[in-house]
C-alpha cells in the first residue's frame, strides 16, 4: 500500500468517526428524549455504537488491501 | 375511551419519530462503510454556508455576520517540520556540545592564566 493511499484511509477513517459519533450521538438523543425521560446512557450508548461501527469500518478497510478478493483467485 | 387511546397513540408517535430518524441515519449512508460515511460528512459541510446565510436572512442578520478568517495553518506540516528540527538538532548535539566544551575550557584556561 503505497503512502499516498494509507493517508486516504486514514482521513476516510477519521472522516467517517466523525460522522459515525454524530449519528450516534443524535440518534441517542432522540431515544433519549423521546423513550428514556432524558437520561444520560442512551446518548452514551449510541454514541459508543456509532464509535464501534466507524473503528470496525476502518479495520475492515485498512485489512482489505491485504486481502485475497475471490474474483482474483478466480481469475487466477 | 379517548383516555384509553390516549397513551397508544403518544407511543405510536414517539415510535414513528424514533422510526423516521433510524431510516434517515440509515438512508443517508451515515451507518455504511468508510466511503460512505466521508461523502456524508462532506455533503454537510458543503451544505453548512449556504443553509447558515438563509438564516441569517431570514432573521435579519446579514450585515452583522462577520466573515471566516482563513487560517492558512496545517498541522501535518508543523508536526513533520518539528520532527525535523528535532532529529537534525539530535544529529547535530555531539558536535556542538564538544564544541561549546572545548571553548569553555579554553575560556577557563585564559581566566587562569
Amino acid at each position: 500500500m503505497s503512502e499516498k493511499e494509507l493517508g486516504k484511509k486514514w482521513d476516510r477513517c477519521l472522516a467517517d468517526g466523525v460522522t459515525k459519533l454524530g449519528t450516534g450521538l443524535g440518534l441517542g438523543i432522540v431515544f433519549s428524549v423521546l423513550f428514556f425521560k432524558r437520561r444520560t446512557w442512551p446518548i452514551t450508548l449510541f454514541s459508543g455504537a456509532g464509535l464501534g461501527m466507524a473503528y470496525s469500518n476502518c479495520q475492515n478497510d485498512l485489512r482489505s488491501h491485504y486481502l485475497l478478493h475471490r474474483r482474483k483467485k478466480q481469475e487466477q | 375511551m379517548a383516555a384509553r387511546i390516549w397513551p397508544l397513540v403518544k407511543l405510536a408517535t414517539k415510535v414513528t419519530i424514533a422510526g423516521g430518524a433510524v431510516y434517515v441515519a440509515c438512508d443517508s449512508g451515515l451507518l455504511g462503510n468508510s466511503e460512505q460515511g466521508s461523502e456524508a460528512l462532506e455533503k454537510a459541510k458543503a451544505a453548512v454556508p449556504p443553509a447558515l446565510e438563509e438564516w441569517m436572512k431570514y432573521f435579519g442578520l446579514e450585515a452583522q455576520r462577520p466573515t471566516m478568517p482563513r487560517i492558512e495553518f496545517s498541522p501535518v506540516n508543523s508536526w513533520n517540520a518539528g520532527v525535523r528540527w528535532t532529529i537534525s538538532s539530535l544529529s547535530d548535539a555531539p558536535t556542538r556540545v564538544s564544541e561549546y566544551t572545548s571553548q569553555g575550557l579554553q575560556y577557563i584556561k585564559d581566566l587562569v592564566k
